[in-house]
């Protein structure tokens, strides 16, 4: 018997109505580099997350440490706290009926054979790239990270499931100097397996924008076409869907999307959906972290609101069947519906297209701050560290230090043109190149 | 001092570690106990109570550094963590060691506390939180309230190859909660949050249903606002926001490993005027209503560290490392998330020193001008490289002729910090430092604790956002 079963049984016990346990066990590979490989650490976690239920009272509990004597007191400090909790009114129960989607690519079983020294040489030719770029670039913090990790979900329904997934997230910046002027550029990358990190690529493409970047300027403010770079987009869709689609938001009244559903909420040239399915995509799995099969949900289609995203208690609660996108940003906490993969539907148009039919405007290529965005009014505000003006169809003069507002769900109504064919993700968000019209930047 | 059996053998690893050949090494074990009760419009959301412990060795082997984890602490997995750390150590390049000496401290710090949050029952947690989210719901713009009680205890035991023995344990408590207020067709949150290194006296200290009340307060004040117009202006910054732009625009950039990579804008900037003469800037390991911070996780002490003395940089933050690169002493600033990280340099309490002006003063000569909040924001990024940062702030309010007028939402400032402190022309006498058990300061991956403040500052150019 596992851990998750075994805490699943002590709860029982104890008298809980009803058990869940969650088992995580995580091998962490975190490289820090600069000119050289700086850091190199390995991390073995493991933790479990107990909920239970006695009636309609509910508790967590957690702890790092799994072995009969701490899984006992888990199951007990746990029943303890779900006595003393309130009722909620809105409890059901934990899933009931667990299943798998067959997916594929969520498992590198490279990692498992990779040796230090591949790594490090890996690494340390990439950094070599920056430096042989360009004389006024250097490599000066990146980070690379390994994970391979194995869940067990368990519950007091007899049931119970485990997968094992990886990933690899791979971070690069150079920094150029000359004549007293100073200037960066940032790739980042996030995959499920090693081969697919484009570390030459990331290099070069960093130290080309450091260098370009040595000379950019902010620009006057106004109202602007802005291109905006497909991994940018992505971020912002992560922004502002990543939790205004979940369920749990709309129920407490926190989306701006609640009572929306069946009404245009975007331009016609907007199709989104979540798909836990998709091959190697940075949240393909079979089963989301309660053991419900992940599935493939259309959320906006050709601009209208067609559903929300589900876990086991927000379904019950609205009286639908769970999505699969229960997801637990840690062991120790309660799962929440999230996206899994959040897909913006490609369009026809090409990036270089794009430019070449604009007259005036920017072309964003980086961007701070986009997080401090509001999901909840729409507010959009991020502040464009590397942008090029565009003129009459070619990309002219870096750009940096200008902020772009507005509001995010307006911009998707009325203010999106055109959308490209080039896709690349941010996290689980995907996205290709986005043109949009009437965006407002504050400037000098 | 908490000795267990677990800690003997974690001093016998460095033994072994000594005898496989390091030059050093050093073993963190950490205990940490995190509670947070969440309730949601009225309804218990959440009871989570976590129990982390485990520990990381590093070593250091022909100049290069090795590190491994483990939260398992039978005996074999020490073993095998001692390996896996020797074992990344060799797949680096060696290089030379640099690494500076400092004072072998042994000592026992604990954070006094009245009232340990252990000891406080759910029912009575529940209730505090249960009852302050009741009282937010203030009328029916309001349209969501969620409230968060969190408690943390944070045991942390040092030793060293070089012979140090530390322990460090840290309470810190705090009440957080988000007001969401809708009207005519606009959402607005406001979201606050109050800490204290201290036990569950400050909980029972404070009045928590006005706190809740206040920031729906704001929240419906704020969502009949309008947005500033985009531009330029002299701006009055509070406390808060004082300590966070200064935390992330400034000092990120004085983080001795950021300028000996030279990837900070301050690098090669030392004792060059940055700053208005009005500026002082203090990192300090404890200081009133900041983080308890008296050692890093280097074993070292960290004491008052001044960054910039009136306008003029002093000095740069650093652990071993950065200080041996940059031929400085180590300021105590080594410090990790968590066993499983490795110590990085990072800011302690990070705040401006106050001045002498009355807060009517700051603002009497601004004919147009914002007076910029925390209460409500958001938070803030930097790209330290330029020093480029953008803040969401909370409701702010317009200065007019001299005097505050309405409030603004959704205000965003923006900015060059270097260019921006040099334009800071006069300082307030209050000072306010803040901390919080929410959150915390995120680099390379770690999160760290850390308290931020210091006075009112008036900034004569500044971009503001808006929509």
């Amino acid at each position: 018997m596992g851990i998750a079963e075994l805490a699943v049984g002590k709860a029982l016990k104890l008298k809980a109505t009803e058990a869940e346990a969650y088992v995580q066990r995580t091998q962490n590979v975190k490289v820090e580099f600069a000119e050289e490989v700086e850091t190199f650490k390995t991390t073995e976690s493991t933790g479990l997350g107990l909920r239970v239920a006695i009636g309609k009272k509910t508790a967590i509990y957690s702890t790092s440490i799994l072995n009969d004597t701490e899984v006992a007191e888990a199951a007990e400090k746990a029943v303890k706290i779900a006595k003393v909790a309130p009722e909620d009114p809105d409890w059901n129960h934990f899933n009931r009926k667990f299943g798998e989607t067959s997916v594929e690519g969520y498992y590198d079983r490279e990692l498992e054979t990779m040796e230090y020294r591949e790594i490090v040489d890996r690494l340390s030719s990439s950094t070599k790239l920056i430096k042989d770029y360009d004389k006024r670039a250097k490599p000066t913090r990146g980070i690379l990270t390994l994970v391979t990790s194995k869940v067990s979900v368990a519950n007091s329904h007899e049931q119970s499931a485990e997968r094992r997934e990886t990933s690899v997230v791979f971070s690069i910046r150079a920094k150029a100097h000359d004549l007293g002027m100073e200037s960066t550029g940032n790739e980042h990358q996030e995959t499920r397996c090693w081969k697919e990190i484009d570390f030459e690529d990331l290099a070069v493409k960093a130290a080309d924008k450091a260098v370009k970047f040595l000379r950019a300027k902010p620009i006057p403010g106004g109202k602007t076409i802005v291109i905006m770079r497909n991994q940018i987009f992505a971020n912002l869709l992560g922004i502002f869907f990543g939790d205004s689609i979940g369920a749990d938001w709309v129920q407490k009244g926190k989306s701006p999307l609640a009572g929306k559903i069946g009404t245009p909420i975007a331009s016609e040239n907007i199709t989104v959906t979540d798909d836990g399915t998709v091959s190697r995509g940075w949240g393909t799995r079979p089963f989301d972290d309660e053991g419900c099969p992940t599935q493939k949900t259309p959320v906006i289609e050709e601009g209208v609101l067609r559903n929300f995203l589900y876990d086991t208690y927000t379904a019950l609660k609205a009286n639908v069947k769970s999505t699969g996108n229960a997801q637990r940003s840690g062991y120790w906490l309660k799962p929440q519906p999230s996206p899994s993969n959040l897909l913006l539907k490609t369009g026809d148009a090409h990036p270089e297209e794009m430019i070449l039919d604009t007259r005036r405007g920017i072309y964003v290529d980086t961007t701070i701050g986009e997080w401090l965005s509001n999901p909840v009014s729409g507010n959009l505000n991020a502040t464009i560290t590397h942008g090029y003006r565009v003129e009459n169809g070619e990309l002219t003069e870096p750009v940096k230090g200008v902020v772009i507002s507005g509001n995010f769900y307006e911009i998707l109504k009325k203010g999106i043109e055109s959308i490209g064919k080039d896709v690349r993700n941010s996290a689980e968000s995907y996205s290709p190149t986005v043109k949009l019209t009437e965006v407002t930047i504050a400037g000098e | 001092m908490k000795e267990s059996e677990d800690t003997i053998h974690l001093e016998r690893i460095l033994d072994e570690a000594l005898r496989r050949g390091v030059s050093y090494a050093d073993v963190r074990f950490q205990s940490y106990d995190y509670e947070s009760v969440s309730v949601e419009n009225k309804v218990l959301e959440s009871y989570s109570s976590r129990k982390l412990s485990g520990f990381g060795i590093r070593v250091f082997l022909n100049g290069a550094v090795g590190f491994a984890s483990s939260s398992d602490l039978g005996h074999e997995s020490l073993e095998k963590t001692l390996g896996n750390a020797i074992k990344a150590a060799k797949a680096l390049k060696s290089k030379k060691l640099l690494f500076s000496d400092v004072k072998i401290n042994e000592s026992d710090a604990e954070l006094h506390v009245k009232i340990d949050p252990v000891d406080i029952s759910p029912e009575e947690k529940v209730s505090v939180v249960l009852d302050a989210n009741k009282a937010a719901w203030v009328n029916d713009k309001i349209k969501s309230a969620s409230t968060r009680l969190g408690l943390s205890k944070d045991y942390r035991w040092f030793a060293s190859s070089e012979g140090a023995r530390i322990t460090v344990e840290t309470t810190i408590v705090g009440l957080s909660h988000i007001s969401v207020a809708q009207a005519s067709g606009v959402m607005e949150w406001v979201p606050h949050s109050e800490s204290m290194c201290a036990g569950f006296e400050f909980i029972k200290s404070k009045d928590w249903n006005s706190f809740a009340t206040e920031i729906s307060e704001l929240a419906i004040e704020a969502v009949s606002s309008k947005t500033p117009p985009p531009g330029t202006y002299p701006v009055v910054v509070d406390p808060e926001i004082v300590g966070v732009l200064l935390h992330e625009a400034f000092g990120h950039a004085s983080e001795g490993d950021l300028v000996s990579s030279g990837e900070s804008v301050l690098s090669n900037r030392l004792n060059s005027p940055l700053a208005s003469e009005h500026v002082t800037i203090t990192d300090e390991g404890t200081v009133e209503g900041g983080f308890y911070c008296p050692f890093d996780d280097e074993g070292v002490k960290k004491d008052r560290t001044i960054i910039v003395e009136k306008g003029v940089l002093n000095s740069f933050i650093h652990d071993r490392e950065s200080a041996s690169k940059l031929g400085a002493k180590p300021t105590g600033n080594g410090r990790a998330q968590d066993f499983e990280n490795l110590p990085i340099v990072r800011q302690t309490n990070y705040l401006m020193q106050r001045g002498d002006c009355e807060f009517e003063e700051l603002i009497e000569d601004i004919d147009s001008g914002v007076y910029v909040r925390g209460r409500g924001s958001t938070g803030g990024e930097v790209e330290v490289g330029m020093g480029t940062f953008t803040f969401g702030v909370g409701p702010s309010k317009i200065i007019r002729n001299g005097e505050l007028a309405e409030t603004v939402r959704g205000v965003v400032i923006s900015g060059s910090i270097l260019e921006t402190l040099k334009t800071v022309d006069a300082v307030g006498k209050d000072l306010t430092v803040k901390t919080s058990v929410f959150g915390g300061c995120g680099k390379s991956g770690q999160r760290a604790s850390v308290g931020f403040g210091g006075p009112h500052i008036r900034v004569r150019r500044m971009t503001v956002g808006g929509r």
